[in-house]
């Protein structure tokens, strides 16, 4: 340390403020990924956004317990998969609803794709694509399906998802490798 | 090793079309998340809320007048059923008590004309006895007087 620096120790209410400033920046920078990631688990605008907001107000909560072992992606990715797992074990258990009143159709989960410059045809043909995929993911496991949203639509490291998901990296491999196949498969049997 | 890296060795169409897939879910979650929110259900809230604060109460005070209505039906279906125990009561007294005095006099009726027949009776002895002494009389008149009784008996008088 120089030498006349004075170093004024923090008080609590800073660092509480620093803290805040920190796990607004968060928020921000991480939001549309959770959120991406539950709307493509749960194929429901409203749940999706209900339970990002309650990732992040769990987040909120355990924020001091946070101790930077993996990247707050990862820790909130992680957070968001077992609120996921909660809500489908709950649905499981109230067997007597209906299935998902709001979850959006398959084919109509397919219809979203960015306005490129491609010919109608074109357009046409990928969305056919993407309603062929959604249908086979619909079918896959619930933790094939995380493994292999976490890969082909979150862009993550195997690493990560071994650790958000908290299986080892072999057993992701495995998982990814079984829903890529079923994935295959089924659209080459639709074709 | 990125995704890309894994569709390597993938046919092409299936890599497009995984490529097509996350294009579509950004695309989608993009628009979701850049949604206009509905601020008019905000605001019709407190309408809605005062509605149903209304409708609760009023629901409430149905409730509390219809149970106090069963109460009251209660108590007094209770006190009814007292009076008429009462009453009933009464009556089973009063029909007891007629029934004793109807037997009692049935006793009574019956000790005298018990006491009737016993007086009865002797009367009917007495007067045996002295219609059997009047035929022994007459008919057993002393031999010295035989020749008399005969003269009598056939022309009744001496």
């Amino acid at each position: 340390m120089a030498a006349g620096v004075v170093v004024k120790p923090m008080t609590v209410e800073a660092a509480e403020e620093v803290a805040a400033q920190e796990f607004a920046r968060i928020v921000e920078s991480h939001r549309p990924q959770i959120f991406r990631f539950l709307l493509a688990s749960l194929r429901d605008v409203d749940l999706a956004e209900t339970l990002t907001q309650e990732c992040f107000l769990k987040a909120h909560r355990n924020w001091k317990h946070f101790r930077g072992e993996s990247s707050a992606m990862t820790w909130l990715m992680r957070i968001a998969i077992n609120l996921q797992k909660d809500y489908w074990r709950n649905r499981r258990i109230q067997f007597w609803r209906q299935t998902r009143a709001n979850a959006v159709d398959l084919d109509e989960a397919g219809e979203w794709l960015p306005n490129g410059e491609r010919t109608a045809e074109q357009q046409m043909l990928a969305r056919e694509q993407v309603a062929q995929v959604w249908r086979a993911v619909k079918d896959l496991s619930e933790r094939q399906r995380t493994v292999f949203l976490l890969r082909y639509v979150e862009e993550r490291e195997l690493s990560e998802i071994a650790n958000a998901t908290g299986l080892s990296e072999g057993t992701v491999k495995a998982h990814l490798s079984r829903a890529l196949g079923r994935v295959r498969t089924a659209m080459r049997g639709t074709r | 090793m990125n995704w890309q890296q894994d569709m390597a060795g993938e046919n092409q169409e299936f890599a497009q079309a995984l490529k097509h897939f996350k294009a579509s879910m950004d695309a989608w979650s993009d628009a979701a998340l850049s949604r206009p929110r509905t601020v008019a259900e905000v605001a019709v809230r407190p309408a809605a809320a005062g509605w149903r604060t209304a409708a609760s109460w009023a629901l409430g005070c149905l409730l509390a007048a219809g149970s106090l209505a069963g109460a009251v039906r209660e108590i007094h279906h209770r006190q009814q059923q007292t009076k008429l125990a009462q009453k009933q009561a009464a009556e089973e007294r009063a029909a007891a008590a007629r029934e004793a005095a109807f037997l009692a006099s049935a006793q009574v009726e019956k000790s005298v004309a018990a006491a009737a027949t016993a007086k009865k009776v002797p009367s009917v002895q007495d007067a045996d006895l002295l219609a059997s002494v009047d035929s022994d009389i007459s008919r057993q008149v002393p031999a010295a007087m035989e020749p008399l009784a005969q003269l009598m008996d056939d022309s009744g008088t001496p």
